[in-house]
């Protein structure tokens, strides 16, 4: 899942202060399951920020409203009456469904009410963890399924570094460290030999380093646009 | 859970909130109850009530059936009934004592009286007797007139003598404590059922011998013995089985292995009966046994217009299996009397609760069953003072804290749920599990109704079954508009808890609407149920000030309910602060069952504390739009 929090209130009431009329926008899946814009979230944020404006003998206007999922055409459709009503919409979705509702409505100026974090998944209630930095080239088989991308914070290839004691990496004593847990689980699988083999420098092309992704897949597709080439493809 | 002293609390407590009894529209039809005891009482009540005409004719000088001749004043006081049936005469019922059917007045007198339908509602008046030696003898009873002479007056004394009780049901078990308390001797008590076989109530029998009763079962009657002509005690043998193989009542006996009792006086109390052969006459039919004719469903007898119900066709039971008979004996002549078929009974399609599961149990708080006070041994003898003394109002609402509300609790709404499990993770007790589907299931039968997971379900996914719980934030709009009518400043809203002692009426009656000009209080079934949305809806509304109390966690039957009450408080405290409104309109307390009455220096407390805040923003005010 996409991980979520919602933006500081001062900066959201900033961002909102040139509006009178705003629809607080929730998402349905990730924002939900992140705390941060389910309809819980939604309903909140209606309440605080409408009491925040009235403390200012402001006179705003706040609707509310949640999607099943920002980042897809046909459920932003619901929205287009509400969207012709009010002079902004303040996404409580991550920078996906923000970017979706900017381009499926290119008259309505639509504003952030989170950050997007990272790609993890909840440790615990009340605990995320980023998992995957969508390099786009998997190596997880050689690495026990822990992920060195995302969870070293040097991202090393061939690790551990020397910032690693006691199993914690240099950078936070609760972070762990993650080549410590990558021996360990290979160890406990009897791989550990795996690792003697050194890893070559990783093709970082296929990540958000090589510049702006995109996947086509034409035996999905249906429209008959011009065949475009498979796999990764740059603009 | 002690359903009936929980139910007699509430006849006891709520009687003078009752309100006037009201009946349905007038209907023209007349009806006659024959027998005015549980069955024709509740049948009389129930037709009043849909608007007819009543009559109720007794054979005795007073109304109420065994209620008022055979069950004993220790266990149903005569002013508890003469109360019932003065409310059942206000709802227009004329009941005629004096008047027995067959001797004063005859089934058709009463249809040419205008009566449109009858309902015999006989019961069971004669004690059966036995057929061995020595029944004739000075000192042999019979059970029915015993207990009415026992209550009633006009008995022979038994005071210092010996006494044996015949039989192992109910009845004989009230003539057995009845005797204890005229004083005799001693009490023996002969059945031929083994303990575990015996048809009275197991927690009867109990307490008979605590009272002193000595039981002996599986004994059998062989004759009464005598000296003169007096009784003397009564000969028994064992028995060697009750019921035969296929089940039947067949009583078979060692007829050599034969005991004793010395007693001077026998009582039998083996079974009940009435004489029905002054129906011979008429068309209503008997069987070869001579009992009545009758539809099991409609009541109905072999003559038109005329129904039965109560003991009379049941055979001996309970007060309550009467009263059910006769309810269903006025749902039938309402059914004849509009030309309606009556309703088969429709099958019951409500699903079973489950068990509860060990994981379960092992996660809900233990509140021990709150035993009914009763008349201490000594006491009980030399009078007829009722025993089970009632609840007092904090022993009622702590055993009604008990009740798990079973079926009651969260409902889950798949078409909103974002399965972020949620609910899985943070239930005390296990309830919601993942389905096979992915999706979540929310087990009615292991769910507490605490409402946790509603409060923190980010997708709004998750309702309580019951309506009324649904409702607090409309409760909660409503006391700030009647609060903010009052003009007074500055409007303060409780969230206070509606268990335990918050809900005796000593509290209630103090903390009501009028309490203080401003202040209103919401009872919450549980703070546990006040989410953030609540709390900052108070606010937006425009309360100056929220308090939330809830018990301390020892007087809580759920888990956590401090815990989670005091993270939505904070949560809110901190977005007021944020915001500038100021944390400190909203504070939290908990007050221990003894010290509800606090309360009122809470609201002191954080009235004070508010009235150095600014008034509230939210609120229009006089003189503003």
């Amino acid at each position: 899942m996409i991980v979520v929090q919602q933006k500081p209130l001062d900066r959201i009431r900033q961002m909102i202060a040139d509006y009178d009329r705003i629809l607080i926008l929730g998402c349905g899946t990730c924002a939900t399951v992140s705390f941060a814009g389910g309809e819980k979230d939604v309903q909140a944020l209606a309440s605080i920020l409408h009491m925040a404006d009235k403390t200012r003998a402001g006179r705003k206007q706040f609707m509310e409203h949640t999607v099943k999922r920002q980042c897809e055409w046909e459920f932003l459709d619901e929205i287009e009456p509400m969207a012709k009503e009010v002079d902004t919409i303040l996404s409580l979705g991550c920078g996906i469904g923000v970017q979706a509702i900017a381009e499926r409505f290119p008259d309505v100026p639509v504003l952030p009410g989170l950050d997007t974090s990272f790609m993890g998944m909840p440790q615990e209630q009340g605990m995320w963890s980023e998992m995957c930095a969508a390099c786009g080239n998997c190596i997880l088989d050689l690495t026990a399924g822990i992920c060195p991308i995302a969870r070293c914070s040097k991202s090393l290839l061939n690790g551990p570094c020397g910032g690693s004691h006691d199993g914690k990496c240099e950078v936070s004593p609760d972070l762990p460290c993650a080549w410590q847990l990558i021996i360990e689980r290979l160890t406990k699988l009897g791989r550990l030999h795996e690792l003697e083999e050194l890893m070559p420098p990783k093709d970082w092309s296929t990540s958000a380093a090589g510049g702006v992704r995109r996947i086509v897949r034409s035996d999905l597709r249906i429209t008959s646009q011009d065949a475009t080439p498979e796999g990764h493809e740059r603009n | 859970m002690a359903i009936a002293a929980l139910k007699r609390f509430a006849t006891e407590y709520g009687h003078d909130d009752a309100g006037e009894p009201q009946t349905g529209a007038k209907r023209a039809e007349k009806i006659a109850i024959i027998g005015s005891g549980a069955a024709g009482l509740t049948a009389a009540h129930d037709l009043a009530k849909m608007g007819y005409g009543v009559t109720a004719f007794e054979r005795e000088a007073a109304p109420g059936g065994a209620l008022r001749a055979f069950i004993p004043e220790y266990r149903l006081p005569g002013e508890v009934l003469q109360r019932d049936i003065e409310r059942i005469v206000a709802l227009g019922v004329e009941i005629k004592t004096n008047n027995e059917l067959g001797k004063d007045f005859t089934l058709s007198e009463l249809k040419k009286g205008g009566y449109s339908a009858v309902v015999l509602a006989l019961g069971l008046p004669l004690s059966r007797g036995l057929n061995i030696a020595g029944v004739e003898l000075d000192g042999v009873l019979l059970a029915l007139p015993f207990l009415r002479e026992a209550k009633l007056g006009g008995g022979k004394t038994i005071s210092g003598k010996r006494v044996i009780v015949i039989g192992g049901g109910n009845v004989a078990v009230d003539v057995a404590r009845s005797a204890v308390r005229l004083g005799a001797g001693e009490v023996h008590m002969t059945c031929l059922e083994a303990r575990h076989e015996m048809p009275a109530f197991a927690w009867e029998i109990e307490t008979a011998l605590e009272e002193g009763v000595r039981l002996h079962c599986s004994k059998g009657p062989k004759s009464i013995l005598s000296k003169d002509t007096k009784v003397a005690g009564l000969e028994c043998m064992e028995v060697k089985a009750v019921f035969d193989e296929e089940g039947r009542f067949n009583p078979t006996f060692y007829e050599e292995k034969v005991s004793g009792i010395d007693g001077d006086v026998v009582i039998i109390a083996i079974g009940q009966a009435v004489d029905l052969s002054f129906l011979r006459d008429t068309a209503i039919k008997l069987d070869r046994r001579g009992q009545l004719v009758f539809d099991r469903d409609t009541l109905a007898t072999s003559e038109e217009g005329i129904f039965a119900c109560g003991e009379v066709i049941s055979g001996p039971g309970t007060a309550v299996g009467a009263m059910a008979s006769g309810r269903q004996a006025a749902l039938a002549v309402d059914c004849y009397l509009r030309g309606e078929q009556m309703a088969a009974p429709q099958p019951d399609d409500r699903m079973d609760v489950g068990e509860l599961l060990a994981t379960t149990t092992s996660e809900i708080k233990r509140l021990e069953k709150q035993e009914m006070p009763t008349l201490p041994l000594e006491e009980r003898l030399g009078n007829f003072d009722q025993i089970e003394l009632g609840y007092a109002e904090i022993l009622a609402v702590k055993e009604a804290q008990r009740c798990l509300r079973c079926g009651a609790g969260a409902e889950y709404l798949e078409d909103k749920c974002s399965v972020c499990l949620t609910c899985v993770r943070i239930c005390p007790y296990g309830a919601p599990i993942v389905t096979r589907a992915g999706s979540i299931d929310i087990r009615a039968d292991q769910c507490q109704s605490c409402g946790i997971c509603i409060g923190e379900c980010p997708a709004r996914a998750i309702t309580f079954r019951r309506r009324e719980d649904n409702q607090i934030g409309e409760r909660i709009e409503a006391a700030v508009t009647e609060a903010s009518l009052s003009g007074a400043e500055p409007v303060v809203i409780g969230l206070c808890c509606s268990y335990g002692a918050f809900a005796t009426s000593a509290f209630t009656k103090f903390f009501r609407d009028n309490y203080k000009p401003g202040i209103r209080i919401v009872k919450i079934p549980c703070v546990i149920k006040i989410d953030t949305s609540h709390l900052l809806k108070v606010f937006e509304l425009g309360a100056d000030g929220v308090f939330v109390v809830g018990c301390i966690e020892e007087d809580c039957p759920y888990q956590m309910s401090t815990f989670w009450a005091e993270r939505r408080v904070a949560a809110v405290k901190k977005n007021l602060d944020e915001i500038g409104l100021g944390g400190d309109r909203l504070e939290m307390y908990t007050l221990s069952n003894p010290t509800v009455q606090k309360l009122d220096e809470i609201v002191t407390e954080v009235t004070t504390q508010v009235r150095r805040l600014a008034p509230s923003p939210m609120r229009n005010r006089r003189g503003e739009a």
